[in-house]
């Protein structure tokens, strides 16, 4: 009866929803149930083991960590039928992260022991789990990530297909057992490996890794002049050579180890670390940025540009923030397009004037998420003469193309309102730009606005960066105190409001291909982007990114001042849903779009969506308050 | 004689100790009774439903649930509010030997209930008739803790109304009630609203046993065996 309840909620999450019926019957006569009122701290960040795994019931929990400097650092948000303590609870580590209550929640607890033996009699399940928290520990320690470096990907596919035996380096390093501490660790050292295999004649019988030296010896103020065997640990984990990865790591979060014996036929063939396997990164930002370095041709470069979006999948699995997510790929954007712009370059030769390649919209923002169309344009430096003219025109008209038209190669296609480079319009020198810029800012008709919200993003990507420094002095130079053009800007802006009513009455589309889905890009996302970048023109910043310019602005802009945390808040979750439901998509083999079914998000989502589009909505009441003379 | 004293200083000394503990770690069987009525001279208990709590946590699969053999022919009406069908009640336990069972599974824990006074008149009337004893267990009311929580926290959501049945109660603390009654899941309903106290007493300073009784049990400084409410009844 009131274990139906249990059995019944079981049923239907994964992956207990795979267990017999008879097992999920113990299962659930042995939960309990607990109750956490919102702000609860559930698991503390290197605190106890967590003894029990939990699964959520009813709410939410919000998972994250501190790094050294106090930093923040989101991981995830679950609910329901989400569990977590899983890794802490089987390794026995402290606790790897701080869980605390999003909301009033209900979880189910099942005991540790449960857990072990649940795990060793159903493979399936310890997959499961290991995968749904497998990068997190591969990163060994958050802290150590994030302080390295966030261009860092995993690669758990490959745990699953790479033999153990591609991981090892070299001939193993071994010792005699009746070594000194000393002699060991100066071995090590010589050698430069972390752990050291100690032998009786042919046969492995113990291991010393760097952490038994930290705890063992110098924690414990031992002589290190002792036999190595006093220390060493005489339980060698081992595995076949022939086994995948995966189970190496699986070993090592069981015995809560970090090195691991390879045999092959009984024979000692290496050592692998849990460094090795973070190492086993096929796809990672590091590795693209280097691959695209490497290529001569745009054909070399389009298996490259392939991997991009491969990237943004393992950066949310790794629960890095969106706004980390959109720089990364934004960089990568970058990188390719440089490429391109050499290659196009060594193809021409030398430029017959000094020119900067500038990009905009969600690319001069460094808010790219999967590939986007292109929105690219050229700066040449002001011709002297008209045969100079001539000449740079010939030149950047056929050079803009070649890039252009390899960028669409490379995937990115070109944008349908032909805001590119290779269109003349958009391949002109300063003085032209500037007469484009003054002449929107002084007559602004819609198509003005227009044009200004797209291009006044831009930023220099390639060539000489003066000329895109120039022209946006000269642009803020427009801007100082014109109330008027920022009015007609404000104007545009605030007619694209917000669904407000998200909850109650969903303002989706009411037909066609999306019907009752939210366009979160044009109904969230663009009208705060808007908003902080007609602030941003307010103050003339040259920051173009949504989160610098809010950062920026809430010491100098008197509205931002107080919503800054809510709108960093508000910019960042929207940006998560959209890369997460683009992701998705491309997973399941669809072409990303900006479309969002609201019965789909979990409560939690719908709620915070709520609030960013009530902040949004807010601030254009203070818009429309601010410009009120030149609002109609 | 001095030996017995000696006895019931022993329980005394341990029931003291007993309300020194923290309330997020004592351990408490909820329980529930259903009855032919409520007239404790004429109605008897049809089902008993218990379930162990300890601290916070609620354990749904440490529980007692028996059907007992009613002593009389019931009404249509109780019938319809139990669910509960003659053929299953013919072939329910016998009244003694399920309330030494239910007393087993008390054991010395802490009896937590929704307007539990009723039912542990019901339950010390049956256990001093079979057995010449009652229940000296430490007695704590939900629906007591409510109402004086409500007065505490006026403006939480909770309580935005005052609920006047465990239901509607139970409702306002989003705790799914469905429409199946039965001593069991009562018990198990009245587990989750106590569970949804808990955080609320903290707060309010009440963090022991002991004042957890000031507030919370329905006998103090009354018979707990002969309850005035019902025998107005």
């Amino acid at each position: 009866m009131v274990l139906e309840e249990v059995l019944n909620f079981l049923k239907k999450v994964p992956p207990f929803q795979f267990l017999d019926e008879e097992i999920l019957r113990t299962l659930a006569s042995r939960i309990t149930v607990e109750y956490y009122p919102k702000d609860t701290v559930i698991l503390r960040q290197d605190g106890q083991p967590s003894e029990y795994l939990r699964i959520i019931k009813k709410g939410s929990v919000k998972v994250f960590v501190r790094t050294k400097d106090n930093e923040e650092v989101l991981i995830d948000y679950r609910g329901e039928g989400d569990s977590f303590g899983f890794l802490s609870l089987v390794s026995g580590d402290r606790s790897r992260a701080n869980v605390v209550a999003a909301e009033d929640t209900l979880c189910y607890l099942i005991e540790k022991d449960l857990i072990v033996s649940l795990l060793e009699k159903n493979p399936s399940l310890t997959e499961f789990f290991l995968k749904s928290f497998l990068n997190k520990y591969i990163d060994r320690t958050y802290k150590e990530m994030r302080s390295r470096s966030l261009l860092y990907g995993g690669g758990d596919k490959l745990l699953f297909t790479t033999p153990v035996r591609e991981l090892i380096a070299r001939e193993p390093v071994t010792a005699p057992s009746e070594i000194s501490i000393k002699e060991a660790a100066e071995i090590m050292s010589r050698n430069r490996i972390s752990s050291l295999v100690l032998m009786d004649g042919n046969a492995p019988v113990g291991i010393i890794t760097d952490r038994d030296l930290r705890e063992k010896v110098v924690a414990k103020g031992k002589d290190i002049n002792e036999p190595v065997s006093s220390i060493m640990s005489v339980s060698l984990v081992k595995i076949d050579s022939k086994e995948y990865c995966f189970e190496a790591l699986l070993k090592m979060v069981r015995y809560n180890i970090h090195h691991l014996i390879v045999v092959e036929d009984g024979i000692l063939k290496g050592i692998i670390t849990n460094h090795d396997l973070m190492m086993l990164q096929g796809v990672s930002p590091i590795s693209v940025a280097r691959e695209i370095e490497t290529q001569q041709s745009i054909e070399g470069l389009v298996p490259v540009s392939k991997k991009i979006n491969h990237i943004i999948g393992l950066l949310l699995r790794d629960g890095s923030k969106a706004t980390s997510i959109t720089r990364i790929i934004t960089e990568l954007n970058d990188r390719l397009q440089k490429k391109i712009l050499e290659l196009a370059e060594k193809r021409f030769g030398r430029p017959p004037l000094p020119y900067c390649w500038i990009v905009f919209g969600s690319e001069g923002r460094r808010e790219q998420t999967f590939k986007t169309d292109q929105d690219n344009a050229l700066i040449y430096a002001d011709p002297a003469s008209p045969e100079e003219e001539k000449k740079a025109k010939q030149y950047f008209t056929v050079f803009a193309d070649f890039v252009n038209k390899g960028l669409i190669e490379c995937g990115y296609n070109a944008c349908p309102a032909g805001y590119m480079a290779s269109n003349p319009q958009w391949c002109q020198p300063l003085k032209t730009w500037k007469k484009y810029f003054s002449n929107w800012i002084s007559e602004p008709v819609s198509e003005s606005v227009l044009k200004s919200l797209i291009l006044f993003d831009f930023r220099g990507l390639y060539g000489d960066l003066n000329l895109a420094d120039e022209l946006r002095t000269y642009l803020n130079s427009l801007l100082e105190g014109n109330k008027v053009f920022l009015g007609y800007m404000a104007n545009a802006i605030i007619k694209n409001r917000p669904p407000i009513g998200f909850l109650r009455t969903f303002v989706v589309e009411k037909s066609g291909e999306h019907k009752d889905e939210l366009n979160l890009k044009v109904k969230g996302i663009a009208p705060l982007v808007d908003i902080i970048r007609l602030f941003s023109l307010e103050k003339t910043l040259k920051e173009t990114s949504t989160i610098d310019r809010i950062n920026i602005l809430s010491t100098k802009h008197s509205i931002v001042k107080d919503h800054a945390d809510e709108l960093l808040h508000a910019f960042e979750f929207m940006m998560l849903l959209r890369i997460h439901h683009q992701f998705e998509q491309m997973e399941s083999g669809k072409s990303p779009d900006n479309f969002i079914n609201p019965n789909k998000l979990s409560n939690l989502e719908r709620r915070t969506l709520k609030e960013a589009f009530h902040l949004i909505s807010r601030l254009q009441d203070t818009l429309i308050e601010r410009y009120k003379a030149l609002i109609w | 004689m001095v030996k017995e004293m000696i006895a019931s200083l022993r329980i005394f000394r341990e029931r003291q100790k007993l309300k020194d503990i923290p309330i997020l770690e004592a351990s408490y069987v909820v329980i529930d009774t259903e009855l032919t009525g409520l007239d404790e001279k004429r109605d008897s208990i049809i089902s008993l439903g218990a379930i162990r709590m300890k601290g916070g946590r609620i354990y749904p699969g440490d529980y007692l649930y028996r059907i007992i053999k009613p002593e009389r022919v019931l009404t249509k009406e109780s019938i319809l509010i139990h669910g509960l069908t003659p053929q299953e009640l013919e072939s329910g336990m016998d009244i003694e030997k399920a309330i030494a069972d239910l007393e087993n599974f008390i054991g010395d824990e802490i009896i937590v209930g929704h307007c539990v006074s009723i039912d542990i008149a019901f339950i010390n009337r049956q256990i001093k008739k079979s057995f010449r004893r009652t229940l000296r267990n430490p007695v704590i009311d939900t629906w007591l803790i409510y109402e004086n929580l409500n007065k505490r926290f006026p403006s939480e959501r909770c309580f935005s109304q005052m609920a006047d049945n465990l239901y509607d109660a139970s409702r306002c603390f989003g705790i799914p009630v469905e429409n199946a009654h039965n001593a069991l899941i009562d018990a198990f309903i009245t587990a989750q609203f106590f569970q949804r106290l808990l955080p609320l007493l903290m707060r309010s300073g009440i963090e022991r046993i002991t004042e957890l009784l000031r507030i919370g049990d329905p006998f103090r400084g009354g018979d707990r065996f002969r309850n005035p409410e019902i025998q107005n009844l």
